[in-house]
């Protein structure tokens, strides 16, 4: 690990400092990607293939660089999935943040946690993948959808421009640029502590992480690994997870359930109203007139 | 010359989708998407934490995503309720809309 290191910083870098990646190149990636992210979002000054191509041409550099980490004959061959699901997951990001419909924004999400789904299997943590999998790409993304559809806004059938239907908190972002300048200075802090001058840290062994926790005869994965640590280290914490499901689910359906003052009165009348006179429901003669209903064949009834 | 994918590799990932979720979190003005961005930084966070329970060898860093899982479920249940009583009242999901909703 020390001579890998050594020979790591004696190709790669041009100072006698011993970085990973020198502080300015992380800088300067970070402010591209924050003008790219001020082109992205929606707004008047949205130009979105300046800014795609900006951004992924700082992304370009920035997986140059961290590859440099992994050149050369690969002993494990997890490497071009981690690329993969990584470049997956954080363009499917991007679009969260910048797509101006909260629809697509929400299946971009999904997009977001299968790949990070993919990067947890990568990590031997086959559990955890199915549980995004199901509880956030099955659960909450069906939840948010739906609040969307309920929330949403009637569209005007002619308009056939790309923004058409869309309230104007949509296509307006507040503080681009402050925004990106506080989000990207924090990127820039974080890259810079995660490639400071501390060694590229590898992972232990090929086994799964449960391997340290059981024997090994009776490892069937870390499942089953998980569901003993679970029950043995954290029983009251699991007993509480569970509380705060059921309380959260209650409140839930009392805060949905609450009536809005002075809305609700407006949908719905309070006693039945009559609108109309009684109009027989069809031809016949003899058929008693009911209110409420209008007979198209109708023949107009004479005025008292 | 190095031939894995290091702890920092995953951490960097967890960073960016973090930093992604938290600047979306203050530039879009709607409610839903709001939330959808608190989501994104969650993510950012899980991804950190698988990592540090694989290249740790133990199982405290998974145990604690399911904890983060509940959370992340119970807050979006109650926050998408207060978001349609709230849009029910204001019959918009501007967050703009509550600015006079000061201290």
């Amino acid at each position: 690990m020390l001579g890998a290191g050594s020979t790591l910083q004696a190709v790669a870098d041009t100072g006698s400092t011993n970085y990973l990646i020198e502080p300015m190149v992380i800088l300067l990636l970070c402010a591209a990607g924050g003008v790219a992210t001020v082109l992205l979002l929606p707004g008047p000054k949205q130009s979105p293939k300046l800014g795609g191509a900006l951004l992924a041409v700082a992304g370009l550099v920035l997986g140059l660089i961290v590859l440099r980490f992994t050149a050369g004959p690969a002993k494990s061959d997890i490497g071009p999935y981690f690329w993969i699901f990584s470049v997956i997951a954080l363009c499917g990001a991007v679009r969260v943040v910048t797509h101006p419909r909260p629809v697509y924004s929400a299946l971009y999400f999904v997009l977001t946690v299968l790949a990070s789904a993919g990067l947890f299997i990568l990590l031997y943590a086959e559990f955890m993948a199915a549980a995004l999998v199901l509880i956030y790409a099955g659960a909450i993304l069906i939840t948010y959808v739906f609040v969307i559809m309920l929330a949403a806004s009637a569209q005007n059938p002619g308009d056939r421009s790309p923004l058409a239907g869309l309230a104007e908190c949509d296509t307006v972002s507040r503080e681009p640029f402050h925004a990106a300048c506080v989000g990207f200075a924090m990127m820039g802090v974080l890259l810079f502590v995660i490639f400071d001058k501390a060694e590229l840290i590898p992972p232990p062994s090929p086994e799964p992480a449960g391997a340290t926790v059981m024997p090994e005869e009776e490892v069937h994965g870390s499942t089953q690994s998980i569901g003993q640590y679970l029950f043995q280290n954290q029983m009251v914490n699991l007993e509480l997870a569970g509380l705060i499901l059921t309380v959260s689910m209650v409140g839930a359906i009392v805060i949905a359930r609450r009536k809005v003052s002075g809305i609700d009165e407006r949908f719905e009348p309070t006693s039945e109203t009559i609108s109309a006179t009684a109009t027989p429901v069809n031809d016949d003669p003899h058929s008693i007139p009911v209110y409420g209903t209008t007979n198209p064949r109708q023949k107009s009834f004479p005025e008292h | 010359m190095m031939q894995f994918l290091a702890l920092q590799h995953y951490l960097a990932v967890g960073a960016i989708m973090f930093v992604i979720g938290l600047v979306g979190f203050i530039t879009r003005r709607n409610l839903i998407v709001m939330f959808l961005c608190t989501e994104l930084m969650f993510q950012g966070v899980l991804i950190n934490l698988v990592a540090f329970s694989r290249y740790n060898g133990n199982l405290a860093g998974q145990a604690f995503v399911i904890f983060v899982l509940v959370i992340a479920a119970s807050e979006a249940s109650l926050a998408l309720g207060l978001v349609v009583l709230l849009f029910r009242q204001k019959n918009t999901l501007d967050a703009d809309a509550w600015r006079d909703l000061k201290w």
